[in-house]
């Protein structure tokens, strides 16, 4: 007995379904958006992004005072930061101490902006849904 | 036997709360890195300057000379700050240079302009009763808008002084130096208090 082959075609979407499904303008569609977005869902680095954003340069203890973290967690997450190549570092010295200044990157600026026209895009989406 | 209740129904959580909180971060992040912090003891220092110079210009000796002794103890007061904010942000490692402390002067300094050109104009055409009332209204006026590049409570303190400006221009004269004492002695050294509590009120 042949085995009856059941392929059902699927229903067309209705318009209000189609309009519904339609893919949300503005989401990380490549895989630099989507590695940005792993990286800043540390908190930390995410504000050390933005606070970058709204100035030429921050220093070390600048970053430390503004999230109230240690050393060594800021060093680690500025450094994951660097290695993205969305953070410069510059170390000199003043007055024979040590000074670290981070700038945000031509490309940490445009991953900065892209994330926030996503997180936007998400927001403005949900709400008119 | 098993008494099956029915299933709790736990409040939804939105789609987009996530990214509501990650944009209020940022927001966050960015008015902090913009942002000065001003210590308690700005204020503090002030206030004691204006209790200083109540004190002096209450006694009828030197009574007559209060206008120089009040501009007198506003240069100092304002160096005294300057200092204090300078040191505190030093020992943060933080530097008072940049954006934010530009943005700080543009939002103090046309108020306490426009309050030395009145200050001269009233001095001119003899009306010096005007002048305290000028002075607590204007220096109210520049910490509102130095409160956009610092935090609520300086606003807050702004219209305190805002405040007591009003009300300094409608007293007699015999109340004058009073109200100049209760706004830059009584004031900052409140606020002063208060900021210094609540760890250089920054809000972040």
């Amino acid at each position: 007995m042949a085995a009856k082959s059941s392929v059902h075609a699927e229903p067309a979407a209705s318009p209000r379904k189609r309009a519904k499904l339609a893919p949300v303008p503005g989401l990380p569609h490549n895989k630099d958006d989507v590695a940005f977005d792993r990286l800043v869902y540390e908190r930390v680095r995410l504000g050390i992004m933005s606070a970058l954003a709204v100035r030429d340069e921050l220093t070390f203890n600048e970053l430390k005072a503004l999230f109230e973290v240690s050393d060594g967690n800021l060093s680690a997450h500025a450094r994951k930061l660097e290695e993205a190549k969305y953070l410069s570092c510059t170390k000199s010295f003043e007055a024979r101490r040590p000074r670290t200044v981070y700038r945000l990157t031509a490309l940490g600026k445009s991953a900065l902006n892209r994330y926030l026209d996503h997180v936007e895009a998400v927001i403005k989406a949900t709400r008119r849904g | 036997m098993l008494k099956l209740g029915k299933p709790s129904m736990q409040a939804a959580i939105p789609i987009d709360s996530r990214a509501a909180t990650t944009l209020q971060y940022i927001r966050a992040s960015m008015d902090a890195a913009a942002s000065v912090a001003v210590p308690g003891s700005t204020g503090t220092g002030m206030g004691l300057v204006g209790l200083i110079a109540t004190a002096l210009t209450v006694s009828p000796a030197l009574h007559p000379y209060w206008l120089s002794i009040w501009v007198g103890s506003a240069v100092v007061a304002a160096a005294l700050g300057a200092i204090l904010l300078a040191r505190q942000s030093s020992q943060r490692g933080l530097r008072l240079i940049g954006t934010p402390i530009r943005k700080l002067l543009l939002c103090l300094l046309p108020s306490l302009f426009a309050g030395g050109v009145i200050t001269g104009a009233l001095w001119s055409a003899g009306n010096l009763h005007a002048i305290p009332g000028t002075w607590l209204l204007l220096y109210g006026c520049a910490l509102i808008s130095a409160s956009v590049t610092t935090t609520r409570t300086i606003g807050v303190l702004g219209g305190a002084f805002t405040l007591l400006g009003v009300l300094a221009l409608l007293l007699p004269d015999s109340l004058q130096i009073f109200m100049l004492g209760a706004g830059f002695g009584g004031l900052h050294l409140l606020f002063g208090f208060l900021i210094g509590r609540m760890g250089h009120g920054r809000q972040v």
